[in-house]
């Protein structure tokens, strides 16, 4: 089988091409256009719908040339269809819609957040996590059972992307920030005390995020170093509590926050003291990619037709503990 | 001495005290967490954790007994409660306990306490007695949110750890809950509850 998988929730705009061989996967290409406000400035998702629909046609057109396939070779058609912002879903929504009536080819609307577990799961081999998603759009921990994933922890009010990005935004940096942030804070190692605010298996970072603003004139650096310290310790925290309530013996993280080497380094001790195995998903395929939307569409395949035009919704508040998962 | 449990937070070992089988609960040092936030919270948790638990004795509430508190080392030894957690008892023990568990929580939201941590495994039955345990994240607070935020979580856990008898376990819960907060207290907290909910349903993807 070989599916073609489009994703446009937020700031990327992918396409990427897997081949699926029972329960083997391979990443034939997977290329990316990422929107970049100007500097200090949020997304806006008129800017970046416009700027997915002007690099449409040279993603998909790279993304085919790289997989050495063509249209005709595609078996199905997957694409982002939540949870992320309106104008960004309909562009990739759009572009699957197309090939998929033009060419006649079974089309599969995937939940862009059980992307990031299917193919974290593909990438690491991990079989029964509990998942830690941490993402722009996403903090959540998360274990399977009766065909659904659950919610076992999360943030009640902004997550761990936006509290970093509005962090790293007032700072002056692009978004997204996190990798400015976290090169800053290697900086230093003076910490200074900020609220931490963990209620049972669920987080808040807004009290943190304003108080981190208020240290900033003092030391950037501090600031960066203290803010990260914080809001890890609070994520390892639910972490470990989900793990001795679960009694997971893996831990699974995915989103793009997941490249902090930082947040995966305390991640480890945690682990260490649970006796589970710790995975992340690899650099390059923790963020939003065209892969994760492609490989879930794959597996849905399995146990699925695709669906009729008509049904190719796109729904911006698509909780993923809706989704009954039956591969 | 012999490690018990790995708590959510903490180390359990039974030992005794004065002849009798105790709880020791300590908060070892986290080696991911910043020693100096490391070191407040244990304090503090421990601090609230010892206060609380015999405070709420004097509203009816079962909890194990403190003998004994080392703010050094972070530790609390406490009467042992040798029964089993709610969380691993049958489904129809769990349904039928609910009402009594919302009791429990009914009170403590009553006397201004809340528990900060309701989960299925900070409950123990015990000759047929319901005690409830671990008040480190506990808070002396009136404030409708915050008693919401504790109705949220064990919301949580029962729509995640016990789904399948989610329907009846939270039916139960509030019909326990409802029973002592009374029914103004009662639709203002769970309207919070929605209004919880729905900000994390929804947020905004940025
Ligand atoms: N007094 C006690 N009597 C019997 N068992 C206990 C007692 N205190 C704790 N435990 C057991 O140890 C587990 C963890 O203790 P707890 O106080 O909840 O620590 P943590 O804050 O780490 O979760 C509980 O779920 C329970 O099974
Ligand atoms: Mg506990």
């Amino acid at each position: 089988m070989i599916g073609l998988g489009v994703e446009s929730t937020a700031h990327t705009f992918s396409c990427a091409i897997l081949e699926k061989k029972g329960k083997q996967g391979k990443i034939l290409s997977d290329v990316r256009k990422i929107y970049r406000p100007p500097e200090g400035e949020g997304i806006h998702p008129r800017e970046a719908s416009r700027h997915h629909v002007e690099n449409s046609a040279i993603v998909l057109s790279e993304c085919l040339q790289e997989a050495g396939v063509t249209i005709k070779d595609l078996d199905i058609v997957s694409y982002a269809a939540g949870p992320g912002l309106g104008p960004c879903l309909r562009v990739g929504a759009v572009v699957a819609r197309s090939l998929a009536s033009y060419y006649n080819i079974p089309i599969y609307p995937v939940n862009h957040a059980i992307g990031h577990i299917e193919l974290g799961k593909l990438l690491t081999g991990a079989k029964n996590p509990l998942v830690l998603l941490v993402s722009g759009g996403h903090t959540m921990l998360l274990a399977f059972l009766n065909k659904q994933w659950r919610v076992f922890g999360e943030t009640l009010d902004i997550t761990l992307g936006q509290l970093l990005d509005q962090f790293g935004r007032s700072l002056g940096f692009a978004s997204p920030c996190g990798k400015n942030i976290e090169d800053l804070a290697l900086s230093t190692s003076n910490y200074v005390l900020l609220p931490y605010s963990v209620k049972g298996n669920d987080v808040s970072f807004s009290g943190l995020l304003s108080a981190t603003k208020s240290i900033v004139q003092k030391s950037k650096a501090d600031a960066c170093f203290s803010l990260q310290e914080t809001a890890f310790a609070m994520i390892s925290e639910t972490v470990e509590r989900a793990l001795s309530f679960t009694r997971k013996k893996e831990l699974l993280v995915v989103g793009g926050v997941a490249a902090n080497k930082r947040l995966s380094e305390m991640l480890q001790d945690v682990c260490k003291r649970h006796g589970c195995k710790f995975f992340v998903a690899p650099q390059k395929y923790a963020g939003d990619c065209g892969s994760q939307i492609c490989w879930t569409g794959l597996l849905e395949s399995q146990v699925k037709k695709g669906v009729s035009l008509e049904e190719t919704f796109v729904t911006q508040s698509w909780r993923l503990d809706s989704v009954k998962v039956d591969y | 001495m012999k490690l018990l449990k790995k708590g959510a937070e903490a180390d359990i070992y039974l030992t005794r005290w004065d002849n009798l089988p105790a709880i020791l609960k300590v908060r070892k040092a986290k080696r991911y967490r910043n020693p100096i936030l490391d070191a407040k919270i244990r304090k503090q948790r421990t601090i609230k954790e010892s206060q609380i638990i015999s405070e709420v004795k004097s509203y009816g509430i079962p909890t194990p007994l403190v003998y004994y508190v080392n703010l050094k080392k972070s530790s609390i030894t406490m009467q042992e409660i040798p029964g089993k957690p709610v969380h691993d008892l049958p489904d129809s023990k769990i349904i039928e306990l609910s009402t009594e568990i919302g009791r429990l929580v009914g009170m403590m939201h009553k006397n201004g306490i809340m528990h900060g941590d309701l989960t299925t495994s900070n409950f123990i039955l015990y000759k047929n007695k319901v005690y409830v345990i671990d008040f480190g994240l506990s808070q002396k607070t009136i404030k409708p949110e915050d008693h919401a935020v504790d109705l949220r979580l064990i919301k949580e856990i029962l729509n995640s750890a016990h789904a399948k008898i989610m329907e009846s376990t939270w039916k139960n819960f509030l019909l326990g809950y409802k029973s002592v907060v009374g029914p103004t207290n009662y639709a203002k907290i769970t309207n919070l509850v929605s209004v919880i909910e729905s900000r994390g349903r929804y947020a905004t993807v940025v």
